[in-house]
């Protein structure tokens, strides 16, 4: 009785047994002819990358960065939220020298004015983004100010950007130094400054209006009155607007002077931590 | 779709502007390159006086509407670009004023003393842009082009737009200086036929025209044809379609199938410009709207700010909300009353809080029920829905499978959407995104 059931099931089993040793075979021919030979550097780099896809070194995500720092090592050191020590790991894996390092840049709203210090003609009701509000004329009287809406703070992925009182207001604990808000901002307000210090001295404004239109726009503006040119020579005028040279700039008297002489009070410090700016106006 | 028309100035006449005290003229005025300042701080300059000069070809000079000092040259409000150069001007007390068209052009008007170049020439140099809205420098669209030769010039005379009655109003009352105008202008252009749209709500409109072209020599290739009452039928590729029967293919231009497209008010001002040498300095703007005490249709010198034009409409009333540049469809809300009228400006309508509500400003924005009005009522058939949800999630390859660059901007499912969702503005704003991506991509 028993037997006669097991030799029933025989064929069935004898054809399973066969198909799967085919299949067994085809596989093993398959893995040996089709392999895909995977740079272990690639693999190894990529551990080494922090892995956020921030895409800040202008590559899709860390995996097409790693392959792409592989072919060609120039690319080293442009993952900025890993930092110098990112760098050396990876120059570890693929034997080579980190070049000179240089200094880590970390982003700098030019702007200081917050709602309370800003002229509005009329109440905005659009769509609350900087790109729609930045398209509708006029939507604050300053055309060059942050308009506060946060498309900056939509596109940060640390948290290190935060509207405060209208204005964005950068994170620098948090800050990685992506990129990310710098791209994003309709206004070009976010610029990527080389911080040399623990806080850099700015001037907080981009505003290219004459020094009457500004004042009758922003309690806090650049009105381009250049006493801060006559204290250094860091400080150049142009276009009404004055600008620090960011890369020369060297805490000093004579830069403290400026901030004291400042009218406006918009040169500002920046950075992890950065004194409290003198009330606007 | 059929927004309600409140044409309240349908029956008042074009009335003569006072120069004002101060005008700004804008050096960036049309599409294209933003002109130069000729002209210097306390320069005096004359009525006609080019002031900024065109930078390149697509662009077009600026022209002094009064006599009178410049004050400055420096950023103004612009109802587009938020703040642009301007030659800001002192006027003259006893500054000459242009006088409203007197009766110069007449039946037998003949544009054959004039020949093709000549009337392009006095186009450009007189810096004539498309006066219905955008502002595109007439003189581009002119220019022949020997690969499509143009088949027919289509005279805009819908003004589907609600509230806005200058063109209806410049036909009525200045039908032979546009119809010396349309023949210049398809002389201009080469074109062998010409077809005016005007849109079935202006009766009297459509009779005027029909009868004085019979009256004028030469004019045995033009034709009225009369439209259907719809918004946006003025559109231009709504209107060629409806016109003409072709279809501008997407993310084509009309000269693609030989056709050119000029408003009523355009013709007005090229006729102007060959006959009298005038560059363009004045325009018919409709001030309407429930906020203004009166409303009308007026001529106004450019660079007038519009607090000057509510001054001389009697002020606002209390109940005003909102100033539009343009009417409520597609123009743009402006902030500040010194910003100038532009050659482009055609209309100011004042809205008053009521007309706001009505028109769902109340920005109650609710989910979107999938009712799909906005589909039926989508002049280029697109999907806004789908396109505005895409660029909300900034998937802008998404938004550009659904063809959002083909949008017109009419305004049209913002209008209809009863979950008030701002479908343009998010489409709007996608496409400035696009273009930001776009120039940020390697080559």
């Amino acid at each position: 009785m028993i037997l006669a059931s097991i030799l029933e099931l025989l064929p069935a089993g004898l054809t399973m047994l066969s198909l799967g040793t085919v299949f067994a075979i085809i596989l093993l021919i398959a893995s040996i002819k089709l392999k895909v030979v995977v740079d272990e550097k690639v693999e190894q780099v990529h551990e080494a990358l922090p892995n956020i896809d921030c895409g800040a070194c202008g590559f899709a995500g860390c995996a097409s960065y790693a392959k792409a720092v592989v072919a060609d090592p120039e690319l080293l050191g442009k993952c900025a939220p890993g930092g110098p020590e990112t760098s050396e790991a990876v120059a570890r894996i693929l034997n080579l020298q980190v070049s000179g390092g240089g200094v880590e840049l970390r982003p700098i709203v030019h702007c200081r004015s917050h709602t309370v210090d800003r002229t509005y003609y009329a109440t905005y009701a659009g769509i609350e983004t900087c790109t729609a509000a930045n398209a509708q004329a006029n939507v604050q009287a300053c055309k060059f100010g942050c308009l506060g809406y946060g498309d900056c703070t939509s596109a940060c992925k640390f948290d290190a950007l935060h509207i405060v009182d209208g204005l964005a207001t950068v994170d620098y604990e948090k800050c990685t130094g992506c990129t990310a808000c710098s791209k994003v901002c309709p206004r070009f307000l976010i610029e990527m400054v080389p911080f040399g210090h623990e806080n850099m001295m700015t001037v907080a404004c981009s505003s290219k209006e004459n020094g009457r239109s500004t004042r009758s726009m922003c309690k806090t503006g650049c009105i381009g009155c250049g006493l801060c040119t006559k204290k250094t020579e860091l400080f150049t005028l142009a276009n009404n607007l004055a600008r620090l040279d960011y890369e020369g700039y060297q805490p000093s008297e004579e830069t403290q002077a400026a901030i004291d002489k400042c009218p406006t009070g918009v040169i500002v410090f920046r950075g992890k931590s950065a004194p409290t700016p003198r009330p606007a106006g | 779709m059929h927004p309600p028309e409140n044409k309240l100035t349908e029956d008042s006449q074009i009335q003569q502007m006072p120069n004002p005290k101060l005008v700004s003229v804008l050096l960036g005025q049309h599409i294209g390159a933003v002109c130069s300042s000729m002209v210097q701080k306390k320069d005096k300059v004359q009525f006609g006086q080019q002031i900024g000069q065109a930078e390149g070809f697509v662009s077009a000079p600026v022209h002094s509407p009064v006599d009178g000092v410049v004050r400055d040259i420096a950023l103004q409000s612009h109802p587009v670009l938020g703040r642009e150069m301007a030659v800001i001007i002192d006027v003259d007390a006893e500054s000459s004023i242009k006088p409203l068209p007197n009766g110069q052009f007449t039946a037998d008007f003949d544009e054959t003393a004039f020949s093709d170049k000549q009337i392009r020439d006095a186009v450009r140099q007189a810096g004539i842009v498309g006066m219905g809205g955008a502002g595109f420098p007439t003189q581009v669209k002119l220019e022949p082009n020997p690969q499509t030769p143009k088949e027919v010039l289509i005279i805009n005379g819908c003004e589907c737009e609600p509230f806005i009655t200058g063109d209806y109003r410049m036909m009525m009352e200045w039908t032979y200086q546009v119809i010396a105008g349309i023949k210049l202008a398809c002389r201009g252009a080469g074109c062998p036929t010409v077809r005016i749209g005007i849109e079935e709500n202006k009766p009297e409109a459509i009779a005027r025209m029909a009868e004085l072209l019979k009256q004028c020599s030469g004019a045995g290739n033009m034709e009225v044809v009369p439209l259907k009452t719809k918004y946006p039928q003025g559109g231009e590729r709504q209107l060629i379609k409806a016109v003409w029967g072709k279809q501008v293919p997407t993310g084509g231009i009309p000269p693609m199938i030989g056709v050119v497209v000029l408003n009523v008010a355009t013709c007005a001002a090229i006729a102007d410009a060959v006959v009298n040498n005038a560059p363009l300095t004045h325009r018919v703007v409709t001030v309407t709207g429930g906020a203004i005490a009166n409303p009308g249709n007026y001529y106004v010198p450019i660079g007038t700010s519009v607090q000057d034009l509510i001054d001389h409409c009697g002020g606002l009333t209390e109940n005003a909300a909102k100033v539009v540049m343009g009417g409520p469809m597609m123009g743009l809300a402006i902030a500040d009353l010194s910003t100038p009228i532009t050659k482009a400006s055609g209309a100011i309508t004042f809205l008053t809080e009521e007309t706001i509500t009505k028109a769902k400003y109340e920005r109650r924005q609710t989910a979107c029920i999938r009712c799909g009005r906005c589909l039926t009522v989508c002049p280029e058939h697109l999907n806004a829905t789908r396109i505005a949800h895409a660029v909300k999630s900034d998937l802008l390859d998404v938004a550009q499978n659904y063809h959002m660059t083909a949008c017109i901007e009419c305004g049209c499912c913002s209008y209809i959407c009863p979950a008030n969702i701002e479908l343009t503005g998010y489409i709007k704003t996608g496409k400035i995104l696009l273009a930001r991506a776009k120039k940020r991509m390697p080559k």
